[in-house]
């Protein structure tokens, strides 16, 4: 049995998200799981890897990111704590990206072998995993939807009203401020567009009295501008398990 | 080794933003690279939203001018397509 404070943050989501029972809560409490600090901009598993765990964030936000062949690299997903951004890697074998954190962070490690056996012991759990990772993909499209089509102002507006659904399902929001530990190039690299180009979008956001972000924090100044210029809506996060 | 610093000051017609900052570079071909991709990037997203007509990236090392990059907008348009719609 380990320690809850490492699932803490992943049945808090599941409970609210996907219907799981008690029953199947104490088989995730129950799960062997292997935990390691990393610090931060640490790779957890790289393009080519073979795991044979997948990872729990406990504490920390990471992020998957893959470069092309002349080294530009796209930054994919950020993460934060209770989710397991190399679940695929249970049915996918070799990794097709890199899966980094952002931050200092506290990663529980669960082998493939004993997520197989839970998934054969408990197919309600199998199938909370697989709609994981389908809402996964759900946000992936929204990401390619963003980077696409939003101009960059309502781009990070976007990305930032995500991160704070996503935070507030774990209690990470306080009033209007929630953490997203990102450098401004890194900002650069998950928009596709210059560290500069972000610096200047970040200065009239603040300008226009939308959102303040400063060392990897996000306030929020005024909620309906922030809303209206975000084009939000949480439906493709499928919060809810009845709808 | 030392890398020298930065600073890419942005112009869109006549509003001025500073970049107090800076970041560091390697060589100066990096620096033009990220200077051209800096003013494409921002004048698509004014040019397409009708902010501005021009973009300018000055940049600067320390305070001397390193290079600038200007990016303007010009749409010719034939009078009498306007008819086409009425």
């Amino acid at each position: 049995m380990v320690s809850a404070s490492i699932t803490e943050a992943l049945v808090r989501r599941l409970r609210k998200t996907s219907g799981v029972t008690d029953e199947d809560i104490k088989a995730i409490y129950a799960l062997p799981i292997t935990v390691r600090s990393y610090s931060a901009d640490q790779a957890i598993v790289r393009e080519g890897d073979h795991p044979t765990a997948s990872c729990l964030i406990a504490d920390g936000f990471c992020i998957r990111a893959k470069s092309t062949s002349s080294g530009q690299r796209q930054i994919l997903s950020i993460h934060i704590p209770g989710e397991i951004p190399d679940l695929q890697s249970l049915h996918l074998q070799v990794m097709d990206h890199d899966l980094i954190t952002l931050t200092e962070a506290r990663l529980g490690f669960i082998s493939h072998s004993a997520l197989r056996s839970l998934h054969r012991r408990r197919p309600k759990v199998a199938e909370v995993f697989w709609r994981d990772t389908l809402i996964d993909s759900s946000m992936f499209r929204e990401w390619i939807v963003n980077v696409g089509q939003r101009p960059a102002p309502s781009r990070l507006l976007h990305t930032m009203a995500e991160l704070r659904e996503r935070l507030k399902t774990i209690g990470r929001v306080e009033n209007d401020t929630f953490e997203m530990p990102l450098t401004q190039e890194q900002i650069g690299e998950a928009m596709g567009i210059t560290a500069v180009h972000v610096s200047r979008v970040i200065k009239q956001l603040r300008a226009d009295g939308v959102v303040d972000f400063q060392r990897g924090r996000v306030k929020v100044l005024d909620e309906a501008k922030f809303e209206e210029l975000a084009d939000f809506d949480n439906r493709y996060l499928h919060q809810s398990p009845a709808l | 080794m030392h890398m020298p610093r930065f600073h890419f000051h942005i112009q869109e017609n006549g509003l001025f933003i500073s970049d107090d900052e800076g970041q560091e570079f390697a060589d100066s071909e990096s620096v033009r690279k990220e200077a051209v991709a800096t003013g494409v990037s921002i004048a698509r997203d004014a040019f397409t939203s009708g902010s501005a007509r021009r973009v300018v990236v000055d940049v600067r090392q320390e305070d001397r001018p390193f290079l600038k990059v200007s990016i303007s907008l010009d749409v010719e348009e034939e009078a009498s397509h306007r008819k086409l719609w009425k």
